[in-house]
């Protein structure tokens, strides 16, 4: 399944020692000859780095249709197990690859680090064809870095033959039924609970997201750090009571024992983003046509505000020396509708572009979940998701920070009002040790 | 030996009598010369590098959505690097890891050399080759390995010691040292053993046989005349898992998967990697200074130590 990071942080580390032994010798080189026409007399040559699956299929497919560009796929570590810090090191060596998969929470880190490529000439036509908060993800003080690529509405899989088995009929519509649903399943059967409480930094901030929690904003040429404000402690202090309550289990995210528990019947939902269908799909191996999606629960059920959990876009790194056909192949990419098909049915994503929303692919009916035609949920949740979540600019250490936080809390070494406050704290010292004005917000 | 020395140096002497110095070192700076290229670019530039870089840190104006410049920080990021509670905890960690780990791992391999090359051993070919085996794997193998062997939930000890009416879990706070201490105990005893094995082979049978003829026992052989014939083994082996100890990475890095409460910044290489990740390469150029500082003194005063004691003796 995952690479262990270990691997690939070797082969981060080989690469980046690779690419600092090879004296940037294919972008140095380049980057003096004028973009464009230059390229007349053969193809463009442009490297792409990202570890989605799909993204090979989509660049082949572009290849075929566009003589003049070539595209060579290079797969990488996810983000966060090594992929970043992959394209952080090129970046800074000199070599970097002209496009890269990069998240909407890492985008402003990047660009702290200087490691992208400003394609805003290049990108006001596409600009239209998606919606303003997903353009505003890759856009960060007037300037537009990429292309988004998806949007990452979350919601609640759950088992439905063990929802009616512990006697939940309709799929809790709030978080006061969700509570009251864990604490039914568990009094019935002290062995297995409703959720899982993980440790995953962004899916716990897709639960600040919806809530309006905002962690990061920006005033007067500042940031603001806000992990800590009264709407995230309220957020941090309901699941801290499921915690104290032991109505959670707590197996790491993402993690073997926490696909056992729910093959194992001991977890029966996840409240997820969209991508984990198929992830959900290749890593339970029983219980088939028995899963289900439905809204997440929400804090107003007369007005429900959703989360979001990912999205990415396809981003333009520092020292391309192509960047028109890069913003070229990333809009194509996006917005194509052949391209955006193949990465809904084999990546997962549920597109950013809105010509994107009517892909006939998102209609397929998926036997996983009995027949579900599932993107009917997720895009009733993304017409009501949250608009204005900003991310900082050291989001690879405060997700570090609040993965570890999420850990303790859920081994009961800590509380979450505690953690957050912690995180707060050590957001801020990081961001003033990278030289950024900051301020608490 | 003085005899062997003195016989070495005429030798040479006489060499260069015969050529001459100058074509002599022409000579050997052409031989010397792939070495110190090597030892030029490889070990020295790179660390020239760590310093240079540890004492500069990024300036960035506002939000910081330009590219950074980067400027002079003298030792402001040392003192931001001992200031962090965190980091100060992932070196005294590794020394508490280090202080009760390589004792008992020396032991146990002192014991297991002593075992192997004692004369009544049946087996003595399996016994080396399987005390040998968990080296022979690859670190990262032999963690993932124990990760599922101590995971709540996917744990035999655990299920076995529920069994027994107890509650055991591995991966609890004050369990993660014992159990990576276990790891690495399990991982590299058998090396140390191979290397103290072989010092053990070089030790003359006759003194072991006088030994036992003037009515010494066997386990009087083997603390009185072995082990001190083979101190010098010892200390490098000493040497070795302390340097080892220090530069803990893989075992903590694979078992976060598994225990989520371990935290990222547990030993100091793993801090260090974390300011790469968080794309803070002065920082982590910093740690990676304080750590190899303190390994280097922490190895060195070792060896001046048993120098002391040996010219002591």
């Amino acid at each position: 399944m995952k690479p262990s990071p270990i691997t690939t942080k070797l082969v981060a580390a080989l690469a980046a020692v690779t690419a600092s032994t090879l004296p940037a010798a294919c972008s140095s080189g380049s980057s003096g000859a004028a973009p464009g026409p230059a390229s007349a007399g053969g193809t463009v040559e442009l490297e792409f780095w990202g570890w989605a699956p799909g993204y090979d299929q989509v660049v082949a497919k572009f290849n075929a249709s566009h003589p003049n560009v070539r595209v060579t796929f290079g797969r990488t570590a996810s983000g966060s197990k090594g992929g970043y810090t992959k394209m952080l090191t090129a970046a800074k060596a000199g070599n970097a690859p002209c496009l890269a998969q990069v998240g909407y929470e890492t985008l402003p880190s990047f660009a702290a680090a200087g490691a992208l490529t400003d394609v805003s000439t290049y990108t006001a036509e596409a600009k239209s064809q998606f919606s303003e908060w997903t353009w505003n993800q890759v856009t960060i003080g007037g300037q537009t870095y990429g292309i988004p690529v998806d949007t990452a509405p979350m919601a609640l899989f759950y088992r439905k033959d063990l929802f009616a088995k512990y006697g939940i009929t309709t799929p809790p519509v709030t978080w006061d039924e969700y509570a009251a649903d864990a604490a039914k399943v568990h009094a019935a059967d002290p062995t297995v609970y409703l959720g899982d409480f993980g440790n995953d930094a962004y899916n716990y901030a897709g639960l600040a997201w919806q809530a309006g929690a905002k962690w990061f904003g920006t005033g007067n040429d500042r940031w603001q750090v806000s992990l800590d404000s009264a709407a995230n402690k309220k957020v941090a202090g309901y699941w801290q009571d499921l915690l104290d309550r032991k109505l959670l289990k707590t197996d790491p995210s993402y993690d073997p024992s926490l696909y056992a528990d729910l093959t194992d019947g001991k977890i029966l939902s996840d409240v997820n983003a969209v991508w984990n269908a198929p992830t959900l799909a290749a890593s339970v191996k029983s219980g088939a046509g028995q899963w289900a999606v439905a809204p997440m629960p929400v804090w107003d059920a007369a007005n429900p505000v959703y989360g979001n959990d990912g999205g990415s876009a396809t981003a333009v790194l520092k020292g391309c020396a192509h960047p028109k056909e890069a913003a070229e192949f990333a809009t194509w990419m996006s917005t194509d509708a052949g391209s955006v098909g193949d990465l809904i049915t084999v990546t997962g994503i549920y597109p950013a572009a809105t010509s994107g929303l009517a892909n006939p692919a998102l209609g397929k009916p998926d036997p996983f979940f009995g027949g579900q035609v599932i993107f009917e949920v997720f895009r009733a949740a993304s017409a009501h998701v949250a608009t204005d979540w900003q991310w900082g600019p050291t989001m690879t250490q405060t997700s570090t920070d609040l993965g570890d936080g999420l850990g303790r809390a859920g081994t009961g070494g800590a509380t979450l009002p505690g953690v957050l406050a912690d995180v707060q704290g050590k957001t801020l010292a990081g961001m003033k040790q990278q030289g950024l004005a900051v301020a608490a917000g | 030996m003085t005899t062997v020395h003195a016989g070495r140096t005429a030798v040479r002497k006489s060499v260069r009598g015969s050529r001459g110095p100058r074509r002599h070192g022409r000579t050997a700076a052409l031989f010397l010369a792939p070495f110190l290229l090597l030892f030029a670019t490889l070990y020295l530039a790179p660390i020239g590098y760590t310093v240079h870089q540890s004492l500069f840190r990024m300036r960035r104006s506002g939000l910081g959505l330009t590219a950074p410049t980067q400027v002079f920080a003298g030792l402001g990021n040392y003192a931001t690097a001992l200031g962090d509670p965190a980091f100060r905890g992932s070196l005294l960690r590794v020394l508490l890891i280090g202080v009760v780990q390589v004792p008992v791992m020396l032991a146990l391999a002192l014991a297991l050399a002593l075992l192997l090359d004692a004369r009544s051993t049946p087996f003595k070919r399996f016994f080396r080759l399987a005390f040998f085996l968990p080296y022979a794997l690859p670190g990262v193998v032999g963690a993932i390995m124990w990760s599922y062997l101590v995971a709540p939930g996917l744990s035999p000890v655990t299920a076995a010691a529920e069994h027994l009416g107890l509650h055991l879990d591995l991966t609890s706070d004050g369990m993660l040292g014992p159990t990576i201490g276990n790891m690495l105990t399990w991982g590299w005893t058998g090396y140390n053993m191979l290397i103290l094995y072989s010092a053990l082979q070089a030790v003359p049978p006759e003194i072991g046989e006088a030994a036992l003829m003037d009515g010494c026992s066997a386990l009087g052989v083997a603390w009185r005349i072995k082990v001190p014939m083979i101190r010098p083994a010892l200390v490098l082996t000493t040497v070795f898992s302390v340097i080892g100890t220090a530069q803990l990475y893989n075992e903590p890095a694979i078992l976060h998967n598994v225990a989520p409460n371990l935290s990222s910044t547990y030993t100091p290489i793993y801090a260090a990697y974390n300011a790469v990740d968080a794309n803070n390469f002065n920082l982590a150029a910093t740690e990676s200074v304080v750590l190899a500082v303190l390994a280097f003194a922490l190895s060195f005063g070792f060896l001046k130590l048993v120098q002391r004691r040996g010219v002591a003796r």
